[in-house]
């Protein structure tokens, strides 16, 4: 208990210390990033900022980019899970382990030594310079993870819960609604974010799919930044960018902080 | 209206859950189905219910065929062991969803739940979710959902399995009421032999997927049809004498007497259950029970005896009664 108590601390700053730093350079001017501990006339701007949101095209774009292309693949992935997990949750134990072993062996999948193929798929069907035709690849990638976690969702519920809803007369569909959806509630949201985070990080096939740079996505957009000097790497803006891109992710995982921890530590005790 | 079942069976696999299951249930009538734990008392349920598919046989409600109908469409009223009532709603709610679902008009809905509630005395409970009530509450939450849509069949499923004894006990005759008031072919599952009696006017035991003996409970009491049924009918146990010529001699704990000559016994020990005591006894013949005035002194050494008319004999391969 002591030892736990004592590793707390620690554990912040290992996981905190990045960010702090992170946050500290984009309000430093370069000199001070430079020399920390000499005397400065100006140490601390908004200058990295103001040079990342007056880009052209505007950072918010790249921002509303991701958040689209984010959205759009958590809902695709969600469609296509919920109804693939909630059969699998139903079918008799042996097939269900074998295609969850299956799945593992997917969502542990390199899905970087997919991406060359997926960009030959994307040049035949002219899916390039979509944000929407972005969303398929993730989708179909955050596929196997999504119906695991929901397949344990779904097989966590009672069914006799379900049972007294078919005698009360309700069709599937109306199940879904009204019991199996608002009860696997906090495992969709864990999904959800998930999947989100995955599409939101997601660096080769962004890179490669898309090449109009109004439709660039984050990731792709800050390398860009990083990398627009061959002589310095401008770690001001960088970071500034940086920072600018987390507060999305910051305000998604407070909001749903309650359903997210509930759902990584459903099946966990049984309620 | 009648529930009739003619040698219904579900098989998974190669197994048989249950089979040759065949009864007549009249509207006035409750059938307690009993039997140990996972012998097939809610699979049979289930299968009247439509949640599985029957593999041979068929099942009909007021003369129609329902065999091959889906549960909603079966108009069955069931009460589940778990209660099965929806966590994320009111009670109110909980109750609302089946009428919602069969386009019951709102103000229509309104007024059959209040009447339900007033009748259960829930209205107080109304807006409470079901981890707020206590357990003979849900137990009578779960009874309203079933009762609120007016079904022709009535499916109990051990419903006060998750009560403690004293609550069971307090609940029983008002359950008993209610359903006896509805006047609707109903089937009570329960383990316990004391609340079957109770609660029903014919009773099955079931063993193994098959029901053994169908019939009231005194005549199940008086003729057990095999060793299964004496066994489980009656508590204390039924005597189980030694074996001979492959019969086994039974005899109830209350048809032995106490005499100055016959078997002689020697006490091992001895239980006051209030109005009657339980007396343990070894002898030759195996170990007995014997029912006894609570103000009898036993003494250490004793004879018994008992009228060989009131003795059961049972095959002892088979189980089966010897007439
Ligand atoms: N879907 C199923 N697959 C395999 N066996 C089952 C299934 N459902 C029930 N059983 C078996 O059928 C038997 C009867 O179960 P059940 O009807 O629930 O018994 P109980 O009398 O305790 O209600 C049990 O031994 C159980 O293991
Ligand atoms: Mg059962």
């Amino acid at each position: 208990m002591k030892m736990n108590r004592s590793i707390i601390p620690l554990l912040i700053i290992w996981s905190l210390a990045p960010l702090v730093w992170q946050l500290y350079t984009s309000f430093c001017t370069d000199q001070a990033l430079v020399m920390p501990f000499a005397e400065h006339a100006q140490r601390w701007t908004l200058a990295h900022y103001q040079s990342v949101l007056n880009s052209d095209p505007p950072f918010l774009n790249y921002l509303f980019n991701s958040l689209f292309a984010g959205v759009l693949s958590t809902l695709l992935t969600l469609i296509l899970a919920l109804p693939a997990s909630y059969s699998l949750s139903k079918l008799n134990q042996r097939t269900a382990t074998l295609i969850k072993a299956l799945l593992i062996g997917c969502a542990l999948f390199p899905y970087v030594l997919l991406f060359l193929a997926l960009l030959e798929v994307a040049r035949f069907l002219q899916l390039g310079n979509s944000l929407i035709a972005l969303s398929i690849p993730y989708a179909a990638l955050s596929q196997p993870l999504a119906v695991l976690l929901l397949t344990n969702a779904f097989a966590d519920l009672p069914t006799e819960l379900e049972d007294a809803a078919r005698v009360e007369g309700l069709t599937l569909l109306q199940r879904f609604r009204w019991i199996l959806l608002p009860l696997i509630a906090p495992a969709i949201a864990s999904t959800s974010i998930l999947v989100f985070l995955f599409s939101w990080n997601e660096y080769p096939i962004a890179l490669t799919w898309i090449s109009d740079s109004s439709k660039l996505t984050l990731p792709v957009a800050m390398a860009r930044i990083a990398g627009s000097s061959i002589h310095s790497v401008p770690y001001g803006p960088y970071a500034a960018a940086t920072v600018l891109g987390s507060i999305p992710l910051i305000l998604l995982v407070m909001a749903f902080q309650k359903p997210i921890v509930s759902g990584l530590t459903s099946g966990a005790v049984k309620g | 209206m009648t529930l009739h079942l003619q040698n219904v069976g579900r098989c998974i696999g190669n197994q048989w859950i249950v089979r040759h299951l065949a009864f007549q249930i009249g509207n006035d009538e409750c059938l307690a189905l009993v039997g140990p734990s996972g012998c097939g008392k809610s699979t049979t349920l289930r299968l009247i219910a439509g949640l599985d598919p029957v593999s041979e046989g068929s099942i009909a409600i007021g003369g129609h065929d329902v065999t091959k109908l889906t549960p909603a469409e079966r108009s069955i009223g069931m009460v589940f062991q778990s209660y099965a009532l929806l966590p994320h709603l009111s009670v109110f709610e909980n109750l609302e969803l089946g009428l919602k679902i069969r386009n019951v008009q709102c103000k229509d809905r309104s007024i059959r739940i209040q009447r339900v509630l007033d009748l259960l005395q829930l209205s107080d409970r109304a807006s409470h979710r079901p981890a707020q009530l206590s357990g003979g509450q849900r137990q009578r939450v779960a009874l309203a959902r079933a009762l609120i849509r007016d079904p022709e069949v009535y499916l109990l499923d051990e419903p006060m399995s998750n009560l403690d004894a004293q609550l069971r006990e307090g609940i029983r005759p008002e359950l008993r009421r209610l359903v006896l008031e509805q006047q609707k072919p109903t089937i009570y599952v329960t383990h316990d032999q004391h609340e079957a009696m109770a609660m029903a006017n014919k009773i099955a035991i079931i063993n193994h997927g098959q029901i053994l003996q169908l019939d009231t409970p005194i005549n199940l009491y008086k003729n057990p049809n095999s060793l299964f049924v004496a066994q489980f009918l009656g508590r204390p146990q039924i005597n189980c004498l030694k074996p001979s010529d492959n019969q086994i001699q039974a005899i109830r704990p209350e048809d032995l007497k106490f005499d100055d000559s016959g078997l002689p016994c020697r006490l091992l020990s001895r239980e006051w259950l209030g109005n009657t005591q339980l007396l343990y006894l070894a002898s030759s013949e195996g170990d007995l029970r014997m029912i006894m005035d609570p103000s009898f002194e036993c003494p250490e050494r004793l004879f018994v005896r008992w009228d060989p008319q009131k003795a059961f004999y049972f095959d002892r391969e088979t189980g089966k009664r010897i007439p």
